[in-house]
């Protein structure tokens, strides 16, 4: 028998860490050690909720014997847990964008290298079943050579920090450019080499204090151009949170993906809306599966710290591109 | 050590099973008994395991078994695995009688052995989302639900094209028909969602002498006052298999329907032929949510933590009530009442 797994969690600030605590649940021979919050209050709740210890210390968590860590702090507050702790554990899962800036992200890089610890990005797309069979597709050369991948991901305004400047380090543009970028270089193994983009300041809401519409058009290093919808416009009424949408035009034909399209509609007096209950596959189970299977297996990452650093280049590159008024090119200048 | 599963009745929804037993962590395929050897060994060949030249030989070597013979010939093997205390996995319907399914509910509630029906729609994600959809009380109480589950006859050129498939499916007095073939899902669903059923009505084609085509539409009562309604059809034309559900409460409704556009659409032109345009669509789920590897890893899960499988014997009996007062209803022109 290999011994259970051992995982702690360093903030719930970002929401995707209720699902990744509910899928590690699901996971045999996984044990949730403990949570770290820098809010009592929500670190607290979460602990109570999945049956687990709050610790209002990382550095107390962290002597606790742990195998990984999952990050889902305020994009900025990454690379500060991260560091503290490369060499504690053998694995760092952590939320995208891996950091709010170049600096931050290379910073992280190089700490968890230097003290031999494997660092995640989560980037849970990559495991939609329809994604994969369009991976599977693209891989086959069925389409033939490709023009265009069009792409949107929306999103509804998620408010909180991720409006902040100083924690999110930007708003629609730093919050949806990078899982689509990501699934890009994915495909075909390629590079973002340039990015042309608009970029709406609080444009569908107003007061709002940051961008929150952005439309990406790239140029891949494998000649491919495409487009990027990154808009939180999905307003409360929406009968779901967003999309990750894909099409791919090559000269042979066209593929069509819609990730989230598995859904139940449900209308109910007691929300007084209609909305989209998805059926599909839980993607985050896959992406937590994934990092449990690389500590057990001690293996590499399937998704590395250096393809966070590379997506979240694109969405600085899409704020330059904006504030410039034309085309930028990749990689960008330290 | 993994589990030794043994198949008894080695046909056509066994393939499906063997597959997804084949696939799952921690359990082996030990072999195979049927009463036609050559369909056991080519499942041997295919998947590993050896043919048993009897039903007592398998079940003396193996740790849990799965049945897939047809439905008048679970009664034997279903008895022999409770009184042996293998648990069981059995085929929907549990039986094509319902004397034997009363005879396999007692063996079962006697032997405490325990057994599953495969009533693998509860475990399709839509059916099952919306069941949860259902019991968050999103809905309220649910009043009117709706399901269709409609394709080509069997052996008519859709599916199961074999000989053998259309005698069998053809052959109501051995298959039941659309009813207690196709139907019964959505009864064990709505009956899963909406409780006891109190009444059945049903018109059909089951007596028009159209086999293999059939086609029925239900309509059930609960005890709850809630209304059902089921299309179950082997009579639309190939290759447009369809189901829908919709639970309409009193605070709101849940709706789903297989012809909402799937997340995997692809147009592909021919390499040499750019004017040969084929178009495909897909909806893929992750292995593990595959209904039919749900179904059975469920089972094995169940059993080893000592909890009973979530459709009891007794839902398998109630099914067939209900499918064969439809039936009864159609023949009859009357509603027929199910007593609990």
């Amino acid at each position: 028998m290999t011994h259970p797994i051992r995982i702690g969690m360093l903030s719930f600030a970002h929401l995707h860490a209720d699902s990744y605590a509910s899928c590690l649940q699901q996971i045999p021979d996984v044990v949730l050690v403990g949570i770290y919050d820098d809010d009592p209050a929500r670190g607290q709740d979460r602990a109570a909720r999945f049956g687990t210890d709050y610790f209002s210390d990382a550095d107390a968590l962290l002597n606790q014997g742990l195998d990984g860590v999952i990050v889902c702090a305020e994009n900025a507050r990454h690379r500060r847990l991260t560091e503290q702790a490369a060499g504690r554990v053998k694995a760092i899962l952590c939320e995208k964008p891996i950091a709010t800036t170049l600096a931050d992200g290379q910073a992280m890089i190089r700490r968890c290298r230097e003290t031999g610890t494997r660092l995640q990005i989560a980037f849970p797309v990559r495991f939609s079943p329809a994604i994969q069979e369009l991976k599977q597709t693209l891989d086959a050369g069925t389409l033939g050579t490709i023009h265009s991948a069009k792409c949107t991901n929306h999103g509804s305004m998620p408010g909180g920090w991720f409006t902040d400047r100083e924690l999110a380090g930007g708003g629609a543009v730093m919050d949806h450019t990078v899982h689509v970028i990501d699934l890009l270089r994915w495909f075909w193994g390629t590079e973002v080499v340039e990015v042309y983009a608009e970029v709406g300041q609080e444009l569908l809401h107003p007061g709002l204090g940051i961008d929150d519409a952005g439309l990406l058009s790239f140029r891949l290093s494998n000649g491919v151009y495409g487009t990027l919808d990154t808009s939180w416009s999905r307003p409360p009424s929406y009968p779901t949170w967003g999309d990750v949408k894909i099409e791919v035009l090559g000269e042979r034909g066209l593929v069509r993906v819609d990730a989230f399209s598995q859904h139940l509609q449900v209308s109910s007096d007691l929300t007084g809306k209609t909305s989209w209950v998805g059926w599909g596959s839980n993607i985050d189970l896959g992406l937590i599966r994934d990092f449990v299977a690389m500590i057990q297996e001690d293996r590499a990452p399937s998704i590395t710290g250096e393809d966070g650093l590379k997506a979240l280049e694109v969405a600085l590159a899409a704020y330059e591109s904006a504030r410039r008024g034309e085309p930028v090119a990749l990689p960008l200048e330290d | 050590m993994p589990k030794r599963i043994g198949i008894v009745g080695a046909g056509s929804i066994a393939q499906i099973h063997m597959d997804r037993w084949s696939r799952m962590p921690d359990v082996e395929l030990a072999g195979y008994y049927d009463i036609d050897e050559s369909a056991a060994q080519r499942a041997a060949d295919r998947f590993g395991g050896q043919v048993y030249p009897s039903l007592e030989a398998l079940l003396d070597d193996v740790e849990a078994v799965d049945i897939c013979t047809t439905a008048t010939a679970h009664r034997e093997p279903v008895l022999a695995a409770l009184e042996a205390g293998i648990p069981a996995v059995v085929e929907k319907p549990l039986s094509r009688h319902l004397a034997d399914c009363e005879a396999i509910v007692d063996a079962q509630a006697r032997t405490g052995t325990p057994l599953f029906v495969a009533h693998v729609v509860r475990f399709f994600p839509q059916f099952a989302q919306a069941k949860a959809v259902v019991e968050s009380g999103a809905i309220g109480q649910p009043g009117v639900i709706r399901t269709v589950r409609g394709g080509s006859a069997p052996g008519g050129g859709g599916w199961g094209s074999q000989a053998t498939a259309r005698s069998y499916y053809g052959d109501f007095e051995k298959s039941g028909g659309v009813i207690l073939d196709v139907g019964i899902h959505d009864i064990d669903f709505q009956r899963w969602c909406c409780g006891e059923v109190e009444r059945v009505f049903a018109r059909g084609l089951m007596f028009a002498g159209k086999e293999p085509k059939d086609h029925a539409l239900i309509a059930l009562r609960f005890a709850s006052g809630a209304i059902g309604h089921i299309e179950a059809s082997w009579a639309y034309p190939p290759g447009r298999f369809r189901t829908r559900l919709e639970i309409a409460g009193d605070k709101g409704i849940v709706e789903w329907d297989s012809l909402a556009p799937a997340p995997v659409q692809a147009i592909l032109q021919g390499e040499d032929d750019p004017m040969d345009v084929q178009s495909r669509t897909s909806s893929p789920t992750a292995p593990e949510d595959d209904p039919f590897y749900a179904e059975l890893a469920h089972f094995v899960r169940a059993v080893d933590q000592g909890r009973s499988p979530q459709v009891s014997a007794y839902d398998g009996l109630m099914a067939v009530k209900i499918a064969l007062g439809a039936i009864e209803s159609e023949r009859q022109g009357k509603p027929i009442a199910i007593q609990p």
